[in-house]
């Protein structure tokens, strides 16, 4: 293996001499021929004639010498590739388009490659990643399954005790605690978990230890692991800080670990993570808001433990009747499920989507590329017919269209790996930040031999489409004048009926989002100007002001001072604001009169809110009145409804004004004094819930400010200004616009909406050049059959017309086939859409009227060039 | 020059076990190589003489055969051939294969 790769380098490099050397031993060998050829032949011309008869070719025994030396793949291999270069510098318009369609054809699949291997497929990283699963409940809930019901921490206490399938079990709430002491206080992201969550994912700390079961007993010191981030960033990355104390929502924590800076925590991004106390004996209220972690044990599959959890639910519930009965009423399940779908969640759709979409466009590159290789090698035949006669091999110049592909879409594919180098940072930048795994994103070898494979099976993919139509298939003897076969013609017949119809699915997929843009700015949100709402979340922890009241006081005093601030038009505080889905919750709301004895009412969106309020959203009240300072201190207790809840239980709006609610069965009664517009707190693509409204504060509450000036850096430091001259010590949080929420809320979908977009942008300029090139082609091709016409008298207008009439024929067939493709898939796009169903008759119209009219565009140039052409000239020509 | 019906191509393959064989005593360049085989056969067996170098520089570049620069008998360079250790040893295996079929085909033709 060894010698011969020596002697075939060898060979390579000594060419020249050892083709001299060739030279003269055949040279040598005729002249003996000759010599002996003379013993019969006394004419020396004609013993020289005799030898060359004998010998045969020279140049094909030179060749063949070449060949059987072993140098021959490679240097012909060389050779060709520097024909094959010098062909596509001579002709740089097609050199020019061939590499830049393939370079963003593989470049864009690349990128998105790159995400999808991140997210998609490679193994979380975690130790032993394929044995971890995520643990929830699945209930049904007024006749909907809900798959993420979660656990609670007694649930937790006997799956642990009880759970045969995992040998490392955890639950754990995400959640936000303020952190004083190094500086100004500040409210941040916390995961609250219990010790077995960090042993499931095994990724070790990089200072100090995991939590243990010690951590979790009540009354023990409390204790925190800080992320590499924010250890950084408070403590400057200070190795000391282990065994500190640090005040978390003013109770002090004592710092056992620091996990390492590649760790991410699922798809959050925690500050730090607390030890969950776990009351020992019997429970007291349950707290169901916990996922869990699990590793199971070796050899169990998520069936064998969902059947293993089916159990211990089961001796769970026997503990208590209240249990059993919710249990059997909600046909409670265990949902062990692999943890990667907690991480990735829905987002794989998107990018399928994406995927598809611009594998679709690589194809469309392929074809074209093709095509223009094809046209080019028509214009070469003479090319070939000459080498073919000069004693090249049918092998070689059949090799040459190939070796071109390859060299074009090796030269393409190393551009488009630098485009998707450039495209996936801006991905990882300007993505959306609801992307998960966002930092696991990068090139890496996968993406780069997934690029290799792209370039090199679409160089294989549109040489061999070149190849099959080139003529070649069917021998050299129509090197001149020859026209084309029938199977020739429904070969690109074919592939321009393929390029219309995946153009149109494309452009169908862009065009559905487009409509649902539309749609969505056309609702009516039940706040107006999001971008003149300021908000900030604000929290008063417990240990700071014990008293409620001198909270909800504090509170109301800091309303009255931003409310002064100039520029400011209205102000408010709730329990969360619209799009603020982290701090939405629902309870079951009775309707007195509505709500019969024992039975559990349907669940509504609560907030408490301040007076002011709806006026700082723009939220317009029906009917009734907002709430007044007074209704948040003495009964009787008041509250407000949104406008679908009036109607579900009371017709008309007015009819609510005086009717009593309340929530849950054993809470006083509430008078309703107004009602609501309603309002997409869900988000602006999400249906209205149905809300209730109660006068009030909570200790962590949102304020939204009303002004022209919101956003602006300003407006910010008078509100802090003023906030911190009633209490120094409150940390600020969610400092934003009420837009920049939608935006957040909005972003995945324009994600999809941008790239789809330039999909089907390159998709239709793919197929008008596509249509272009093979109409141009056939008349070129036909260019005899036209002039006989056109000399027997045929109008012009004939002619373009059957040109015309061929496109279009063409474009019908694609259009239809891409009109079904598209129904079928978009589809798959019901999760993106929005006020569109997926066979919106409008935008299958418009689209197919874009590709018929491209496509015409398209056919017109080649139809008038035929209809123009002059009979004497083109026939003189062939 | 009309084709000879009395002379045989040579099968694909066989050339190889014949240039061996004529190099196996003595060493010699190509023309001699093609001389020889005519003569063995006594003029039956014809060599395509263009066929004939490919075949040498395979052989050679599979190390069965070695070859060098000599001076021959009209006094210029010329490349001599010569049968390597692992040639002889192809040399040997070829022909008793050869004994193998040539034989099996004598067999089918008297029975058939």
């Amino acid at each position: 293996m060894c010698k011969d790769v020596l002697l075939r380098l060898r060979a390579l490099f000594f060419r020249r001499r050892m083709d001299q050397e060739l030279q003269e031993e055949l040279q040598f060998h005729t002249e003996m021929q000759t010599r002996k050829n003379r013993r019969y032949e006394t004419d020396l011309t004609e013993a020289k004639r005799q030898t060359r008869l004998q010998f045969g070719s020279v140049v094909s025994a030179t060749e063949e010498c070449r060949e059987a030396r072993g140098i021959s793949s490679m240097e012909i291999l060389a050779r060709d590739l520097r024909l094959a270069l010098r062909i596509l510098i001579k002709s740089p318009g097609f050199a020019v388009v061939a590499l830049l369609s393939l370079a963003l054809g593989v470049g864009g699949n690349t990128a998105i490659f790159s995400v999808v291997n991140a997210v998609l497929i490679r193994p979380l990283p975690y130790a032993e990643s394929q044995k971890l699963a995520g643990v929830s409940n699945s209930a049904v809930f007024s006749g909907q399954v809900i798959n993420d019901w979660p656990l609670s921490l007694h649930m937790y206490a006997v799956y642990n005790q009880q759970a045969r399938s995992f040998a490392d079990f955890g639950v754990w709430t995400a959640g936000a605690a303020a952190v004083a002491g190094n500086g100004d206080p500040e409210e941040v992201a916390t995961v609250t978990m219990t010790h077995g969550v960090l042993r499931a994912l095994g990724v070790p700390p990089y200072l100090g230890r995991w939590f243990s079961g010690a951590d979790e007993v009540q009354g023990a010191q409390k204790t925190v692991i800080l992320s590499y981030k924010y250890w950084q960033q408070r403590f400057a990355g200070n190795g000391g800080v282990l065994g500190q104390l640090v005040l978390i929502d003013f109770v002090p924590y004592q710092v056992v670990g620091v996990m390492p800076r590649n760790f991410d925590f699922l798809n959050l991004d925690p500050a730090v993570f607390l030890a969950q106390t776990v009351a020992s004996g019997a429970p007291g209220s349950e707290d169901s808001d916990y996922s869990g972690v699990a590793k199971l044990k070796p050899g169990v599959s998520l069936e064998q433990a969902n059947q293993d959890i089916g159990r211990v639910l089961s001796i769970w519930g026997a503990e208590n009747t209240e249990w059993r009965q919710t249990l059997e009423e909600l046909q409670v399940k265990p949902n062990v499920h692999p943890l990667k779908r907690d991480v990735v969640g829905d987002v794989g759709a998107v990018l399928k989507i994406l995927m598809g979409a611009l594998l679709i466009v690589l194809l469309l590159v392929c074809a074209n590329v093709g095509n223009l290789m094809q046209m080019r090698a028509h214009a070469r035949r003479g090319e070939f017919a000459i080498r073919a006669a000069l004693g090249a091999s049918r092998g070689r110049i059949a090799r040459q269209p190939v070796v071109e592909s390859l060299a074009l879409a090796s030269l393409g594919g190393a551009a488009g790996l630098g485009l998707a180098y450039a495209a996936v940072r801006i991905l990882v930048t300007h993505g959306p930040t609801a992307l998960p795994r966002v930092r696991e994103i990068s090139m890496d070898s996968t993406s780069l031999l997934f690029a290799l494979a792209c370039s090199l099976l679409s160089g294989m993919l549109f040489g061999f489409i070149a190849f099959l139509k080139s003529g070649l298939t069917n021998g050299l003897q129509n090197a001149r004048g020859a026209s084309q076969s029938a199977e020739q013609l429904h070969g690109q017949n074919a592939l321009v009926v393929t390029q219309v119809a995946l153009a149109l699915v494309l452009l169908v997929g862009a065009g559905l989002l487009v409509r649902s843009f539309i749609a969505l700015s056309a609702v009516t949100p039940g706040f107006t100007h999001p971008e003149q709402i300021q908000t900030i979340r604000l929290f008063i922890p417990a240990a700071q002001i014990r008293e409620r009241e001198r909270a909800a006081q504090m509170q109301a005093d800091i309303l009255h001072q931003v409310t002064a601030i100039p520029g400011v038009t209205a102000a408010g505080f709730a329990t969360a604001l619209p799009l603020e889905l982290e701090y939405h919750n629902g309870n079951p709301v009775s309707v007195e009169d509505k709500t019969a004895v024992g039975q559990i009412p349907p669940n509504r969106t609560i907030k408490s809110i301040s007076p002011g309020y709806f006026g700082a959203l723009g939220t317009r009240l029906i009917v009734g009145r907002d709430f007044a300072w007074s209704d948040l201190a003495s009964p009787p207790r008041v509250a407000i409804v949104s406008e679908n809840m009036a109607r579900e239980n009371w017709g008309d709006p007015p009819n609510a004004l005086g009717k009593r609610i309340r929530i849950g069965t054993d809470d006083p009664w509430s008078v309703v004094v107004g009602v609501a517009e309603n309002v997409c707190d869900d988000g602006v693509d999400q249906p209205p819930p149905t809300l209730v409204y109660f006068p009030g504060a909570r200790r962590s509450v949102s304020f939204a400010l009303r002004s022209s000036r919101a956003g602006t850096q300003g407006l910010l430091k008078e509100i802090t200004a003023k906030i911190h001259a009633v209490d120094s010590g409150l940390p600020l949080t969610n400092v934003r616009t009420l837009s920049d929420l939608n935006r957040l809320a909005m972003e995945r979908r324009s994600f999809v909406l941008v790239l789809l977009g330039i999909a089907a942008a390159m998709a239709v300029t793919l197929s008008i050049m596509g249509v272009y090139g093979v109409l141009a082609y056939a008349v070129a091709q036909r260019r005899r059959e036209i002039s006989i016409r056109v000399a027997v008298g045929a109008e012009p207008r004939t002619i373009k017309a059957l040109f015309l009439r061929q496109a279009l024929i063409l474009t019908c067939f694609g259009g239809a086939i891409g009109l079904a493709s598209a129904r079928g898939v978009s589809t798959w796009m019901a999760s993106l859409l929005f006020g569109v169903s997926p066979g919106d008759p409008l935008t299958y119209g418009v689209s197919s009227a874009v590709i018929f009219a491209a496509a015409l565009a398209a056919s017109y140039l080649p139809s008038r060039r035929a209809a123009s052409m002059d009979p004497i000239e083109a026939l003189r020509s062939d | 020059m009309t084709p000879d019906p009395s002379r045989l191509d040579l099968l694909q393959g066989t050339l190889d076990l014949l240039i061996l064989r004529a190099l196996r005593a003595d060493v010699m360049h190509g023309w001699a190589v093609s001389e020889r085989i005519q003569q063995i056969s006594q003029d039956v067996l014809q060599v395509n003489q263009g066929s004939l170098y490919p075949a040498l520089h395979r052989l050679e570049h599979r190390g069965w055969i070695k070859a060098e620069w000599k001076i021959s008998e009209l006094g210029r360079r010329a490349r001599f051939y010569s049968l390597t250790a692992s040639g002889r040893k192809r040399l040997e295996i070829e022909t008793a294969n050869w004994s193998k079929l040539s034989g099996a085909i004598a067999r089918v033709l008297r029975m058939a």
